[in-house]
């Protein structure tokens, strides 16, 4: 994790662009970091099919169940990451992705997951500490994630 | 001046008020120049000025028409001259396309995250807007208006 020491300095646009793939590589299982920890506490998040928005700790709990399965695989692709900075403490990323999540399912079945046309905005708030948290996370699709199950 | 949840509330009413009553120039000016966009439908980001031209021809036309409902609208503060306004939404949005033909447009579950910031001048004005549909948004097609049919009609 990115932190700041005592004297703080503005947020750089890499900066986010790390965190920002930090979280895509812990969704895909690729860095066993806490996904929770990501998130400012009161942090809330629209996931790609919620109609209401969500405590970003109970996303984080379900996300975090779903991608450290035994029997699962993802894969994130994302696209440039543009990245407005707002005074010294806050951030906005914007951004275009694809993810492909492959699982066995309790009945044996395999179950794949496309999102072809993600959409996210994730705005970073600098805490006490100096480290970047989201505060608040919108995920979309532009069309309805495509869920198929496979043979064999 | 630090930014109260019910001025962010008032700032997205107004903004809904704007788009349905077609007040073109007042919709545009909630936007900042640099602002950025992702529209329910689009797959991916523009500038709000390139989001505006696009609304102007289809949505601020006589035949056109927006009308929603918004469910509660959650207000995060996050620094002293910034805030984010999330909030379900129904829209139902009739649609003019060059030739006449009309298409109306049912988002029963959409969401929107809109970004504010207060300008140089004190006005709450949107950084950056996510707006999506948790659901397939379903399109019909409407009869051509009267006038642009008997345009299409005499050519």
């Amino acid at each position: 994790m990115l932190s700041c020491g005592e004297a703080m300095e503005s947020i750089s646009p890499e900066h986010v662009r790390v965190e920002v793939r930090r979280f895509w590589a812990i969704l895909s299982g690729k860095l066993k970091d806490n996904l929770a920890e990501m998130y400012s506490p009161t942090a809330i998040v629209f996931t790609g099919k919620g109609k209401r928005s969500e405590s970003a700790k109970l996303i984080a709990v379900r996300r975090s169940r779903q991608s450290h399965g035994a029997a699962t695989t993802s894969r994130a692709e994302l696209d440039s990451i543009e990245v407005q900075i707002v005074g010294t403490d806050a951030a906005i990323a914007a951004y275009t992705y694809s993810y492909h999540t492959d699982k066995i399912g309790a009945d044996g079945a395999r179950v794949q997951l496309d999102v072809l046309l993600g959409r996210a905005t994730q705005i970073f708030q600098r805490d006490e500490a100096g480290a970047l948290r989201i505060v608040h996370e919108h995920l979309s699709a532009t069309t309805s994630p495509e869920l198929k199950k496979a043979t064999g | 001046m630090n930014i109260s949840p019910d001025e962010i509330r008032a700032a997205v009413r107004r903004l809904w008020d704007f788009f349905s009553r077609k007040s073109k120039a007042q919709f545009a000016e909630m936007y900042l120049p640099s602002a950025t966009v992702f529209a329910v439908d689009s797959r991916r980001m523009d500038l709000a000025r390139l989001m505006l031209v696009r609304r102007e021809r289809e949505l601020f036309g006589p035949a056109s028409s927006v009308a929603v409902k918004l469910g509660p609208i959650d207000v995060q503060l996050v620094v002293p001259d910034l805030a984010v306004a999330s909030y379900p939404f129904h829209l139902s949005i009739t649609r003019a396309l060059p030739g006449g033909k009309r298409h109306q447009a049912e988002v029963p579950s959409g969401r929107a995250t809109q970004v504010f910031q207060r300008d140089e001048k004190g006005v709450l004005r949107i950084l950056h807007e996510h707006m999506s549909s948790a659901e397939q948004v379903t399109v019909k097609e409407l009869p051509a208006t009267g006038a642009a049919a008997s345009a299409q009609v005499s050519r």
